[in-house]
Formats: structure tokens, C-alpha cells, sequence
């Protein structure tokens, strides 16, 4: 044999040979398909809020996902401690270290999961412990909001807010859509999760997901009352039926919605919109029940 | 082994004499996670197949001058970039199932099936044989992920591929309806277990010289 293949000289030049052609072929690979694949994620993002509103999947794909959302759906970044719209100049920080380079990208490529990642104190804060009962370790200082307008574009008829929170064995990442009187739920629908199939995993079904259509969240005291009770909810505007056989992640989900529609979710956002506008959003309340 | 075997027997024999899952007994883990559903196994199976295939065809392609003392790390830096090639490629042409294969894809690479031929195959076989080799290895793994998907998916919900073909027993405002009550057992892991030892225990009835001396 002209080579001797176990000599230290053909060792290093297979390794390097190997290693090369391969992270060539992975980084073509990953280069060329990733405008395809931020495609996907978008548009698997925007068919699941267009889903939480109540589009059905029939109108989605005559219309097109990017037409309809574009057409129907306002974007806005606001800061959850507040509750204001973030500006571009509260936005700057985070942006800079998430490489976001405007706010226009920002609307559309902002990751909030990337945010509550990061840890950096631009970006989110550590969620204290006590008070963590979603499990989210650290919350992101902004969110997303979604807006859907009616066909005129002048009135507001949803909400759709990103939610999140442990369950038993993943993370469940969903929208809950609401009525512009942040009391009646539209929808609540999971993206991503990795709960039992067949247990958890039915917080994929479509006929538990039609059980939280028109339930109310907040008591007369004003606090989040909403809930995945366990076994039936009957009459009870307040509570969704329980999953049977998944306790944890039903418990999940209860916990999920008391935090991000409590004081360090979405609160300060929801007071906001109810005090400040309290008569176009009956407005747009009696426009959309009419 | 002879120097250039049938491709027929090379592709057929991992199916049903030498299946790498019902009479090695490799690759079970993925064999339980991915087949609650069968689009999910079909999806898997195609993976496995190209992933074995190319990998056993690379390995074989540069077995004269892979140094022993690092046999191992060029099968799996060949194997991983394979996987890593078809995690991409399904991120970017079927996203929906990308998501629900989730880990499963990339966990390609830890299976056994996968290196136990590169390493007790391609490293001593031509080109055309490993792969051939490879391509067959990988039908014997898709058929049984197909088989328990079709029964798990089936039996645990009703449907195949997400087509209702028992109808489900529940009631829809009030109506009751269907009259098949969905069997939750299939779809945990355990199912699969009892579905492959099924599937071992007949190949074996069937084929007598499968059995092991006790």
C-alpha cells in the first residue's frame, strides 16, 4: 500500500479533509435554505395568530396567509412594565444586541424568546421566583402585540397576546386572542410543545381549544379568574374543561394565563387600554358583537 | 463475504433475514418516539434511509485512508453532517413536520443502526455495496417504524395520516358521535415496545432460524 493510513502525517490531513468537506456541505446547506426556513417560522407565527382570531383555515389559504395578516393585523412592541408602546429610542438597547437593525425589522423579526434568552438587562429581567408561576425564568422587558382590526381598518376587534409557561415537560407557546374588553376570550391556541401526545398534547385539540370561545377572565375584584379546572367546568364562565390524564399540563396553562394577564404580564398593557380608551373599545366591542 | 454481492440480497436482507431493529435490536429509541403518527414515521424513515445510505457510501469512499486511531470520530463527523443536511432541509421544505420530529431528527445521529453499518460494514465493502447495504438497512428500520406507526396511529387515534378512518366516540353540541373510543395506551411509548415484540415474536415463529439458543 503506497500510504501507510495510521501514520500521524495521514491522520491529521484525513481529520482535516473530513472536517472540511463536511462543514462545507453543512453551512451551504444552512446558508442557502435559511431564507426558506425564516419563511416557515414566519409564516407558521402568522397562520397561528390568524387561527387564535377565528380565521378558519379555509379563508386562510384563499386569501394567503401574508395578505390576510397584512390586511386584518396591526403590529405594536410595547414594554410590559408600563404598558406603553415601546419607542424606538426604548427599543435601541435590545435591538443593538439582538442585531436588529430598525424598528420596522423589529416588528416583524423581534423574538421575544430570544429576548427573555439573552438575560442581558436590556433585553428582560429575572423573573423572581415567588412570583415565576409560568416558569419563564426571565421576562422579556417587550412583547409583541397583535392587533386585529375590522375590514374598515378604524376599530380594534382583538388582541392577540404571545403567552408562555411551563407545563410537564416543555415549554407551551401559544397566542391567546381577546376582546378589546379584555374579558371575553376569543381563542387559545399552542404552537410549540412538547407535552404527551394523546394527554397534554391535546391542548392541540380543536374541540378543547373551542371550550375557552367566549369564557371571561377577570372577576368583579378584577383579578384573573380564568382556569383549566379539573374535570368538567359545566356553567362556569370561568373555568375550561380539565384535560383528563394531564393535571400538569392543564395546571400549566391555568398558571400561564394568571401571569401574563396578571401585574408582571400583560397588566399594565391591559389597564392601560381599558382606562385610557374605556369608550372606542366599547365601541369596537359593540361593532364586532353587531 | 463475497466480493461483489447481489444487490437484490443486499437491499432485501436487512428487511426481513437481518432486520437491523426486529433481530439486532438496534434503534429502538427512535423506533418508540417518532411513530405515534405515520406521517411522522414515513417522514423518519426517509431520513434514516438517505442519512444510512450516503453515510455508508462516504465511509466506504475514503476506507483506505481512514487512519484506525480515528475511525470512530470521521464515521460520526460524516453521519452528523448528513443529519444536520436533512434537519435543514426539512426546516426549510416541511417545516410543520420538522417541528413535530423536534429532536428526533438530529437524534439520527446517535443511532445505532446508522454507525454499526459504517463501522461493520462500509469500512470493509465497496462503495456500491455500502451504499446498497446502507439503503437497505435503512427499509428494514422503515418498515417496522411504519408498521408500529400504522398501528399506533390507528388504534391511539383513530386516523392514518391524519385521515379519520375509525371515527372517533365524542359528543359535538350535544350529538354523539362515532363510535370508536381511541385507545390512549398506543400512544405512549410502551405501545411500541409491545407492537415491535410482536412483530419479533412473529418473524421468529416464521423464520426459525432467527431464534436464539437459550
Amino acid at each position: 500500500m503506497p500510504i501507510n493510513k495510521d501514520s500521524i502525517p495521514n491522520t491529521f490531513f484525513v481529520a482535516t479533509a473530513v472536517c472540511l468537506v463536511c462543514s462545507l456541505l453543512v453551512s451551504t446547506a444552512a446558508v442557502g435554505l435559511k431564507s426558506m426556513q425564516d419563511r416557515n417560522v414566519s409564516i407558521d407565527r402568522k397562520t397561528n395568530i390568524l387561527r387564535v382570531a377565528g380565521f378558519t383555515s379555509d379563508e386562510i389559504k384563499e386569501i394567503g396567509v401574508d395578505e390576510l395578516f397584512a390586511d386584518r393585523f396591526d403590529v405594536q412592541i410595547i414594554d410590559l412594565d408600563t404598558g406603553e408602546i415601546a419607542s424606538e429610542e426604548d427599543l435601541k438597547d435590545c435591538f443593538d444586541y439582538l442585531k436588529i437593525e430598525s424598528y420596522d425589522d423589529g416588528l416583524v423579526n423581534y423574538d421575544q424568546f430570544k429576548a427573555s434568552k439573552s438575560k442581558v438587562e436590556q433585553c428582560a429581567q429575572k423573573e423572581d421566583k415567588a412570583l415565576d408561576i409560568a416558569g419563564i425564568k426571565y421576562r422579556e422587558n417587550f412583547s409583541h402585540v397583535y392587533l386585529l382590526m375590522d375590514e374598515s381598518g378604524d376599530n380594534i376587534e382583538q388582541y392577540v397576546l404571545p403567552i408562555r409557561g411551563y407545563g410537564l415537560w416543555s415549554t407551551l407557546k401559544g397566542f391567546l386572542s381577546v376582546k378589546p374588553d379584555f374579558q371575553t376570550i376569543v381563542g387559545l391556541t399552542y404552537y410549540e410543545h412538547a407535552e404527551t401526545p394523546g394527554l397534554g398534547g391535546e391542548v392541540d385539540n380543536e374541540q378543547w381549544k373551542n371550550k375557552w370561545i367566549d369564557k371571561q377572565i377577570f372577576d368583579p375584584n378584577g383579578d384573573v379568574k380564568i382556569r383549566v379546572v379539573k374535570g368538567k367546568a359545566g356553567d362556569d364562565p370561568y373555568g375550561v374543561d380539565g384535560l383528563s390524564g394531564a393535571t400538569i399540563t392543564s395546571n400549566g396553562v391555568s398558571n400561564m394565563l394568571k401571569y401574563w394577564l396578571g401585574p408582571d404580564g400583560f397588566g399594565p398593557y391591559i389597564n392601560r387600554i381599558k382606562s385610557g380608551s374605556s369608550s372606542a373599545s366599547i365601541n369596537s366591542t359593540g361593532g364586532s358583537n353587531g | 463475504m463475497a466480493k461483489q454481492a447481489a444487490a437484490k440480497d443486499l437491499i432485501f436482507d436487512p428487511v426481513f433475514n437481518d432486520n437491523p431493529i426486529a433481530l439486532q435490536v438496534l434503534g429502538i429509541c427512535s423506533a418508540l418516539a417518532v411513530t405515534t403518527k405515520m406521517s411522522t414515521s414515513v417522514t423518519m424513515s426517509i431520513a434514516v434511509i438517505f442519512v444510512t445510505a450516503f453515510s455508508s457510501a462516504s465511509i466506504a469512499l475514503i476506507r483506505h485512508r481512514i487512519p484506525s486511531s480515528i475511525r470512530i470520530i470521521v464515521q460520526m463527523t460524516v453521519i452528523a453532517s448528513l443529519v444536520i443536511l436533512v434537519d435543514q432541509v426539512l426546516k426549510a421544505f416541511s417545516y410543520q413536520l420538522s417541528k413535530e420530529l423536534s429532536v428526533f431528527v438530529g437524534l439520527i445521529i446517535t443511532n445505532c443502526i446508522v454507525m454499526g453499518r459504517a463501522e461493520g460494514f462500509a469500512m470493509q465493502n465497496t462503495v456500491r455495496d455500502s451504499f446498497l447495504d446502507g439503503l437497505g438497512n435503512g427499509f428494514g428500520y422503515s418498515l417496522i417504524l411504519i408498521i408500529v406507526g400504522f398501528f399506533r396511529e390507528l388504534f391511539g387515534s383513530g386516523t392514518l395520516f391524519g385521515i379519520t378512518i375509525l371515527p372517533k366516540k365524542e359528543v359535538v353540541d350535544g350529538v354523539a358521535q362515532g363510535w370508536y373510543e381511541p385507545n390512549g395506551l398506543m400512544l405512549l411509548s410502551p405501545s411500541a415496545f409491545f407492537i415491535i415484540g410482536v412483530f419479533i415474536w412473529v418473524l421468529r415463529t416464521y423464520k426459525t432460524d432467527q431464534q436464539e439458543e437459550d
